[in-house]
């Protein structure tokens, strides 16, 4: 007897069927053959009109900022469409045609990120490293500035001269000078020109103080303001009616790329990590974002904060996608096997409701799930009088997640396995019956096997796509709930959120380089993954 | 955004219509009763949730604690409420839910993706299909491997990316729908491309040729031949990016930052997420009015699936 699998695995490629017997074609059939005549040149030429309408507005915009690189892109890869386009037969050209629309996509949002994610990967790019080094000293110089020691302070009035900037209306306190202060520098004024009443000052000639209720809408800007008084010295404002003047404690020395503690002298190196740290292991704030090698995913093996993480994320992702793969495929299969009967009753029926979690878009059953879940006003702890913290334990928020993510899985492969037993012959389970096996060991000996050559690919599909589910996880548990070690991933997240977290969770820092690195790990195990079923459809392929 | 996983979850093995009885039907439930009794626990397993909702969404007691499997006083105001949506208090705060206005977004995004996704893998794939050219293969076979890296991984570099598009274009940019669909066109290549490679290999190639001698140009053929003997694949592939784009949820709460550009995933759950409690009523409304055309389309698509798959091929 001969048993081809391939005619049960018809997963993608499907195989032609005998002819109908006549060819009607239907409206949307009809609607898109419209498009090979008239209607599909208009169409093609607005599109091409709209394309060069946004070039040539971006192009406007670019070149008002001498943004001249982009620019060039730009008009380049503009004129190469008009060309594949408009120059008439090439042959060379028309495969072209039908691959730049989609490619022209898949460059800028797909390969473009994922080029620009490999570099991040390989920086320290994070909170605290988020900006270039220039940038970085002109701050720290900036953080760097102290009260002086003199003990010198100013009564202040933020004032608006006649054009309507803000300057500081300053008196030193012990001298009793008056004092104009810009971002510009510190400029006399006449003591008469200022009117001081109970230590404060009331009014300026020549300029209009901010009034009172317009302080607070200031305060950000007031903050920032700084007087600088020659070398790295400032006045800065300190709250809205006094100013101290501020002197570096740090002093950059830009030949040896160091930074010198002035009180003690200790030095502050660059440590090739984007941060000036000295021998005491004093560290600079902000730092720079710079290449740091292969540091990130080393850190994944020599640093606990990111290694006891990481291996816990990582052991439950894979007890995630297998267990929920697993436990649907078994359910699956168990429901097909029982409704697998010709003749059985509302078999129909039965089969239109299964299928209905798998209808109903996840994103909607996930949040359903998340309010009947409830631990206080849940409806699964009220049916049966019990208080089961689905989603606030650990271990329970585990068991909700792969229980939920099953039954969303289920449907599909009931229907997988439906298909499939029905298209194993009969002969051969006929054939067993009269060898004389029992209903088990034909399902076992005989059922199973071929089944699973037929779904196998599937089921590792099916892993590959719940190992990144980030929704099932996010939208369910949003991750959690917390764990004891303080880390950003809970104890439900898979690698995918936990991924997401390191990179846009608030609270913790963001580190954005951290999360590039795991996301590349991520990628070689879902290739890895693929990659074996692929090889292995393949290997299928070549017995035919 | 990945169709591709959606694509995975496709159930691809042709599920025939139940199979007939043969004439006659057995009388007696006798060696059946365990069958009907799997079927029915799946069944309510199956409906649990589906029937809370629906009866939430028509309990004149709107919260959580109030959910029953019968709800206690009929009303239709759930659904009142959700769809008039609530301006109570300001803009961002808790009150406002813009249902309306979350379905519109979600459908214009959802239709815009899905048929940008069919129409751009379509034309790459007739290239694949039908011409020889240098990096064909090579081509498939980066497409399969780049389908690998979750789009989502990629995330901050695309905020960026949109950060600066916007700055120069902003119709184009962050917190706008078509920027959120340019980004899911990203994946539009992919499997889908291997998809409809894969059937419109099995369309003669004669077919082309004739049309050719006819005078055809190849965007004539891809147009006139091709998509239309093609029909149900485009079917299926337009359906799962419609879903995968209708579930997606993380690219999405990165690129938008204003609700009056919310999807109904962003939506809803920010509406569940800060009153759990008391509004389950207009949510588990909500919850219904977006599932109901979903299941309805499943269904009516059901038959497209399985048939476009296995039998769609066409005759030579």
């Amino acid at each position: 007897m001969h048993y081809d699998p391939i005619s049960v695995s018809s997963t993608a490629a499907p195989t032609p069927a005998p002819a109908a017997p006549a060819f009607k074609p239907s409206y949307l059939a009809r609607g898109i053959a419209a498009f090979s005549g008239m209607p599909g040149f208009v169409v093609k030429i607005v599109f091409l009109c709209v394309v060069n309408a946004l070039a040539i507005w971006a192009a406007a915009v670019l070149a008002g900022r001498h943004n001249w690189p982009a620019f060039a892109v730009l008009v380049l890869s503009t004129a190469m469409i008009d060309a594949i386009y408009l120059v008439p037969r090439r042959p060379g050209l028309i495969p072209l045609k039908f691959l730049v629309p989609g490619t022209i996509f898949l460059v800028a949002f797909q390969i473009a990120p994922i080029l620009y994610t490999v570099n991040v990967a390989f920086t320290n790019y994070s909170t605290g490293h988020i900006i270039g080094k220039a940038a970085a000293i002109t701050a720290i110089k900036q953080n760097s500035l102290q009260p002086a020691q003199s003990g010198t302070t100013y009564v202040m009035a933020p004032a608006r001269d006649r054009s309507g900037k803000l300057v500081l209306i300053l008196q030193d306190s012990t001298s009793g000078k008056t004092y104009v202060g810009t971002p510009k520098g510190l400029t006399p004024i006449p003591s008469a020109a200022v009117t001081v009443k109970d230590g404060a000052i009331a009014g300026a000639t020549g300029y209009t103080l901010v009034p009172e209720k317009e302080l607070f809408a200031i305060g950000q800007k007031l903050t920032a303001y700084r007087v600088p008084l020659g070398g790295d010295a400032a006045i800065q404002p300190q709250g809205f009616n006094t100013a101290v003047p501020l002197q570096p404690s740090l002093r950059y020395d830009p030949k040896r790329d160091v930074f010198v503690r002035i009180s003690d002298g200790a030095v502050f190196r660059d440590n090739g990590r984007g941060s000036f740290v000295s021998a005491a292991k004093e560290e600079l704030e902000p730092g720079w974002s710079t290449h740091v090698g292969f540091l990130n995913f080393s850190r994944g093996i020599h640093d606990p904060l990111v290694r006891n993480p990481f291996l816990r994320v990582l052991v439950w992702t894979f007890v995630f996608a297998g267990g929920t793969v697993f436990l649907a495929f078994a359910l699956g299969l168990f429901l097909a096997i029982t409704l697998d009967k010709p003749g059985l009753r509302f078999q129909r029926g039965y089969r239109s409701i299964m299928v209905i979690p798998y209808a109903v878009p996840g994103f909607l059953s996930l949040l359903v799930w998340g309010g009947l879940l409830n631990d206080d006003f849940g409806v699964v702890n009220r049916l049966f009088h019990i208080h089961i913290p689905w989603l606030f334990d650990p271990n329970w928020a585990k068991v909700s997640v792969i229980m939920v993510s099953t039954w969303l899985t289920v449907p599909y492969f009931f229907l997988v396995a439906m298909g499939a037993l029905q298209s194993i012959p009969k002969e051969l389970i006929e054939a067993a019956k009269v060898d004389g096996g029992g209903a088990f060991a034909i399902f076992r000996r005989v059922t199973l096997p071929l089944l699973l050559v037929a779904v196998a690919p599937l089921l590792i599909a099916s892993f590959a796509f719940n190992f990144n589910n980030f929704n099932n996880i996010y939208l369910l548990t949003g991750g959690g709930p917390a764990t004891n070690d303080q880390a950003v991933a809970g104890s439900t997240d898979i690698l995918i959120s936990y991924t997401y977290k390191i990179a846009f969770a608030a609270g913790k820092g963001n580190d954005y380089g951290l999360a590039s690195s795991i996301g590349i790990v991520i990628f070689f195990i879902v290739a890895t993954v693929s990659g074996i079923s692929f090889w292995r459809t393949k290997a299928l392929e070549s017995v035919r | 955004m990945s169709t591709y996983d959606e694509a995975a979850q496709a159930p691809a093995i042709p599920v025939p219509a139940a199979a007939e009885a043969p004439a006659p039907r057995p009388s007696v439930l006798a060696g059946n009763w365990w069958r009907h009794l799997v079927a029915i626990v799946a069944v309510v397993v199956c409906l649990f949730p589906v029937a809370y909702i629906l009866s939430a969404s028509l309990n004149a007691n709107a919260s959580l604690t109030g959910a029953s499997l019968i709800p206690s006083h009929f009303t239709l105001h759930n659904f009142g409420f959700i769809l008039r949506g609530s301006k109570a208090t300001s803009e961002q705060t808790f009150g406002s839910v813009h249902f309306v206005r979350w379905y519109v977004n979600s459908m214009i995004v959802c239709f815009s993706t899905a048929i940008l996704t069919v129409l751009l893998g379509a034309l790459a794939a007739y290239a694949f299909s039908r011409f020889r050219f240098k990096g064909r293969r090579i081509g498939m076979l980066f497409l399969l491997l780049i389908q690998m890296f979750p789009q989502l991984l990629a995330l901050v570099a695309i905020y960026l990316i949109m950060l600066h598009l916007g700055d120069v274009v902003p119709p184009l940019g962050l917190n706008t729908l078509t920027g959120l669909v340019l980004v899911y066109m990203g994946g539009a290549l992919g499997v889908n491309t291997w998809l409809l490679k894969g059937f419109f290999d099995t369309i003669p190639a004669d077919l082309d040729e004739s049309a050719r001698v006819d005078g055809a140009t190849p965007a004539q053929v891809f147009w006139g031949v091709v998509l239309p003997l093609a029909t149900p694949v485009l079917a299926v592939v337009g359906l799962f990016s419609f879903v995968a784009t209708l579930n997606e949820f993380a690219i999405i709460s990165a690129l938008i930052q204003t609700k009056d550009h919310y999807t109904l995933p962003l939506g809803l759950r920010g509406f569940i997420d800060q009153q759990y409690g008391q509004h389950w009523g207009p949510f588990a409304a909500g919850v219904l009015l977006t599932a109901i055309p979903a299941v309805i389309l499943f269904q009516f698509l059901q038959r497209y699936i399985v048939s476009g798959l296995t039998q769609g091929s066409v005759k030579g």
